[in-house]
């Protein structure tokens, strides 16, 4: 009786949970892609293909996405190989303060970070100030070339953790065991360390490339600039300047969606396939070069050079412009001011009213999220049957597909002509865009805590007489807790950032601290929109290393 | 016989009194409908003696093209005046009309200021625009900017665009469009891009229209001079107010004017052989839901109140008998002759024509 009720519950939660994630995640994808091979009211599948094949303009922007997405997995590789070994294999990596710091250029939005570059390296810019003769470079910057070593600064910290912790992993241990058994270094180095490597790198490449496709921050600053124009830009152009053309966005919402899907399946197939068992009941052991000598002046060298490239130039640049008084009069004591963090700060201002917009607006989204999340998170659960595993797809689904492409697909849904409810052009319509868009988090980091529970613990409460409710609430909540927390601080910190989708879809008069940024170097208040950045970074970052510093399992999430 | 008396008459007081009240009660809205004067004489007597204005509430939905502070003061003045509350969508023209079309399904936009006339015009011949004949000073307008025969829509401001260039940068300033094509300013030039631009648009055809086919060997000559498309009119003032770049051609003027007021080593010239004059029209959709606010907030863009915040911000009023403060005012700034009809029907051609030149 109690085991059937039980039965019954789950039955009608899982298929509930499985409604949900379907019109929340799957219908407005599945629109997509009708309305771009179901234009003129006609059915015809090769519609996308032809619009995006017919126009030359089209063509390059993929080919311009393509390569860009290339480029950046090369020169990340440049970036993070030598200092994951530098951090997996010398003692710099005693320096936990690094890891939090090396995070820092990974959590600047791109479009703030683009921004800080420019201006300091554009005509007359920061970097001229102080250098007059580096102004050579300037043109070089502007360029295909600067525009990768952007991205590559904003991405490398997360392809550097994977090869790090790969590098851990394969630890002393198995190359010892090669050298006992007489294998030479070359021997060694192409049979142990590249394949253990290689799967991890084939990992981090592949989202490196999905992440460069999908961004949108510096191509709609820095892209612009340069007249370099990619699949997100493009959509964005498409609806929401004039004249507006959805049946091309879509076509290119489409394409966008193909190539990430693609994607993410060969990432699944490598990681089934080349995934090797690394961590042993033995503890690793890993032999550290002393930072001495050569190595350490090697090792430093390199660390403090990329963390000047990827935090000192953008966040010198976004300081620096939010003081100044005259944009025109350059970098002097005279020239700065306080008065634009006052202008912002002040009671009624808009800056202000963005700012707590943006944290109410994460709040909601974020305390959503968890509720749903851990719901589908318990639901998928550790169970492998096809409805599991269709929730489970779904439910990680926003973080595949790039944002804009799930904001196009909302919109669509939403402000469709049969649409009852009448969410579009409200603010539970950016709520429930974020929701949709962050919900993976909370679903991976709840996923993790409770794959990590034994079953034994649930059923020794049932046997105590617990009811479901109170092992629930006694049990099975202390433990993923942690889970769901940090679900909750990654929603609400992203939230807090996110441009494009707030671009979109935002109702009239209302802004939040992303949208006010990007309207200030619009209207050209630079200096009110880097002081904006300077605060709801600031925050946010404030917030991530308390949370970080409290949190219990520090080590299992710095993965 | 005092006794029936009295009773008589407490019937028929009782009768006229229930016939009354039950008049009053049950006939008020039908005798209101159908009889608004007498209603309106009565509500005159009976209350404060003020002019038949109706008591506005609730919401307006307001689609503006910048300037932001304008629009904002504009939002301000108008709820304290009236009491509607303003929701306000602000970006460029080119966002706006974006916007509109997303929504085309599900409209709620009352009234769009745009920066662009023929835009406006475009949006009248398809039909989407409520009349309003009865505007208040809509005969005070520039009748060249507006819809003074129909009232659809009224150019409460307008911009004239001109070149601007740093002042650091540039010790003598170019005199005409032509300048700008010499060897001595390549790669130092911007020019907004008129898809997100209404003013940058509007600058185009409307030379275009002057000059006709030939027109286009300007443009073509500043991209071989590699004159750079960037962004909206802000984007494209900002490098040279850093010096990154040394001139916007078709710039706005209130822009530039605003930043040299603020201390912006920026200045403008209007060249010589004339420009385009950029008006700013708004009218009220035929969608609206909220048509008196709309109607009451069109009166308020032409009113003194407004047209003085408008001199204030440094654009030109639309109203002929006012004038606009530390600026250039309409009758010093010469300008080709445009034809605002042709423009409205090539602006979506010449747009892409030119973003393709400039790609």
């Amino acid at each position: 009786m109690n085991i059937n009720s039980l039965r019954s519950f789950k039955w009608v939660s899982g298929g509930l949970a499985l409604f949900i994630l379907t019109v929340l995640v799957l219908l407005p994808l599945l629109l997509i892609f009708w309305t771009s091979i179901y234009p003129n009211e006609q059915l015809d599948i090769a519609a996308p293909l032809r619009t995006i094949m017919g126009s030359h303009d089209l063509v390059e922007v993929l080919l311009n996405s393509i390569g860009l997405g290339v480029s950046v997995i090369l020169l990340t590789t440049l970036f993070a190989l030598p200092l994951a070994w530098i951090m997996a294999k010398t003692d710099l990596g005693h320096h936990n303060w690094l890891d939090v710091v090396l995070l820092i250029p990974f959590m600047t939005p791109p479009y703030i970070g683009s921004m800080g570059w420019m201006l300091f390296m554009q005509t007359g810019g920061y970097m001229e100030q102080l250098l007059p003769a580096s102004s050579v470079l300037t043109p070089y910057f502007f360029s295909y070339g600067g525009m990768v070593l952007i991205m590559s600064l904003h991405l490398f910290p997360f392809l550097y953790l994977l090869l790090r912790n790969a590098l851990l992993q394969i630890g002393g241990n198995l190359e010892e065991a090669a050298s006992v058994h007489g294998a030479p270094f070359f021997y060694r180095f192409k049979r142990v360390i590249i394949p253990l490597l290689l799967s991890s790198y084939g990992l981090g490449a592949l989202l490196i490339f999905v992440k460069t496709i999908a961004e949108f921050g510096t191509p709609a600053t820095f892209g612009r600039r340069i007249g370099f124009y990619v699949l997100t830009s493009e959509i964005h152009k498409y609806i929401s300047s004039w004249p507006i053309d959805f049946g091309k966005a879509t076509s290119l919402a489409s394409l966008l969606l193909g190539v990430c899907l693609v994607m993410w399946y060969i990432q699944t197939l490598i990681s089934s396939r080349y995934s090797y068992r690394l961590i042993g009941g033995k503890g690793t052991r890993t032999k550290r070069y002393k930072s001495t000598g050569i190595v350490g002046v090697l090792s430093w060298g390199y660390v403090v050079l990329l963390l000047l490239a990827s935090i000192g130039i953008p966040y010198f640049s976004i300081i620096t412009a939010s003081l100044l008084k005259l944009r025109g009069e350059g970098v002097s004591w005279s020239n700065l001011t306080l008065k634009h963090y006052a202008e912002l700060l002040s009671p009624g201002s808009q800056g202000l009213e963005a700012l707590l917009n943006s944290f109410t607006l994460a709040i909601i989204a974020s305390s959503i999220a968890v509720i749903l999340g851990t719901w589908f998170a318990l639901t998928v659960g550790k169970g492998a049957t096809f409805k599991q595993k269709i929730t489970d797809l779904f439910s990680l689904l926003p973080n595949t597909v790039p944002g804009i492409v799930i904001v196009v697909g909302l919109i669509l849904l939403w402000n469709a002509r049969w649409m009852p409810i009448p969410l579009y052009n409200t603010y539970w319509m950016v709520v429930l865009t974020y929701v949709v868009l962050f919900l993976p988090y909370t679903v991976q980091y709840v996923k993790a805590s409770y794959g990590q529970i034994d079953s034994s613990l649930m059923q020794a409460g049932q046997v105590f007489g617990g009811s479901k409710l109170y092992v629930f609430r006694r049990i099975l909540l202390p433990l993923i807790l942690p889970g769901m927390v940090a679900g909750w601080m990654m929603t609400f910190t992203i939230s807090n950032r996110e441009l494009v989708a707030s671009l979109l879809i935002l109702p009239p008069s209302m802004q939040t601290s992303a949208t006010y940024i990007f309207a200030q170097f619009e209207q050209g208040a630079v200096a009110m929109g880097m002081a904006m950045a300077v605060i709801s970074v600031g925050v946010t970052t404030i917030l991530l290393l308390v949370l970080e510093y409290l949190s219990p399992d520090r080590k299992r999430r710095q993965r | 016989m005092n006794n029936t008396k009295g009773l008589s008459a407490l019937l028929l007081t009782t009768i006229i009194g229930a016939s009354l009240a039950g008049c009053s009660s049950s006939n008020t809205s039908a005798a209101n409908a159908s009889n608004p004067t007498s209603n309106a004489n009565t509500t005159a007597q009976t209350e404060a003696p003020q002019p038949t204005e109706k008591a506005l509430s609730g919401n307006l939905v307001v689609y503006s093209a910048g300037p932001e502070g304008l629009a904002t003061k504009i939002k301000e003045g108008f709820e304290a005046k009236t009491g509607v509350k303003v929701e306000m969508f602000q970006g460029t023209t080119g966002k706006i009309l974006a916007r509109m079309e997303a929504e085309k399904s599900n409209p709620v936009v009352d009234v769009v200021v745009l920066a662009s006339l023929p835009s406006m015009q475009g949006m009248k011949n398809d039909g989407l625009l409520l009349p309003y004949k009865e505007a208040v000073n809509a005969d005070k307008l520039v009748s060249d900017w507006s819809d003074t025969a129909d009232g659809n829509y009224f150019s409460y401001s307008a911009s004239a665009l001109g070149i601007v260039y740093n002042t650091k940068k540039v010790s003598t300033p170019p005199t005409s469009w032509d300048d700008l094509t010499r060897a001595e300013w390549k790669g130092t030039v911007n020019i907004p891009d008129p898809s997100l631009s209404g003013s940058a648009l509007d600058f185009i055809t409307g030379y275009l229209s002057a000059k006709g086919d030939s027109g286009w060997d300007l443009f073509k000559q500043y991209k071989s001079n590699e004159v750079a498309m960037a962004g909206a009119n802000q984007e494209a003032l900002d490098p040279v107010i850093t010096g990154a770049k040394s001139v916007v051609a078709a710039g706005v003027d209130y822009m530039a004017y605003k930043a040299k007021a603020a201390g912006e080593p920026v200045d403008i010239v209007y060249p010589a052989e004339g420009t385009v004059i950029s008006p700013r029209p708004a009218a009220i959709i035929k969608t609206s839901p909220n048509v008196d606010n709309a109607k009451a907030f069109i009166d308020y863009l032409l009113s003194d109140e407004a047209q003085a915040l408008v001199a204030k911000a440094y654009l030109l009023p639309g109203r002929t008998d006012v004038k606009a403060e530390n600026r250039a005012n309409l009758e010093e700034i010469k300008t080709f002759d445009v034809k605002w009809e042709w423009m409205n029907e090539h602006s979506d051609e010449v747009s892409t024509t030119f973003t393709q030149i400039f790609k």
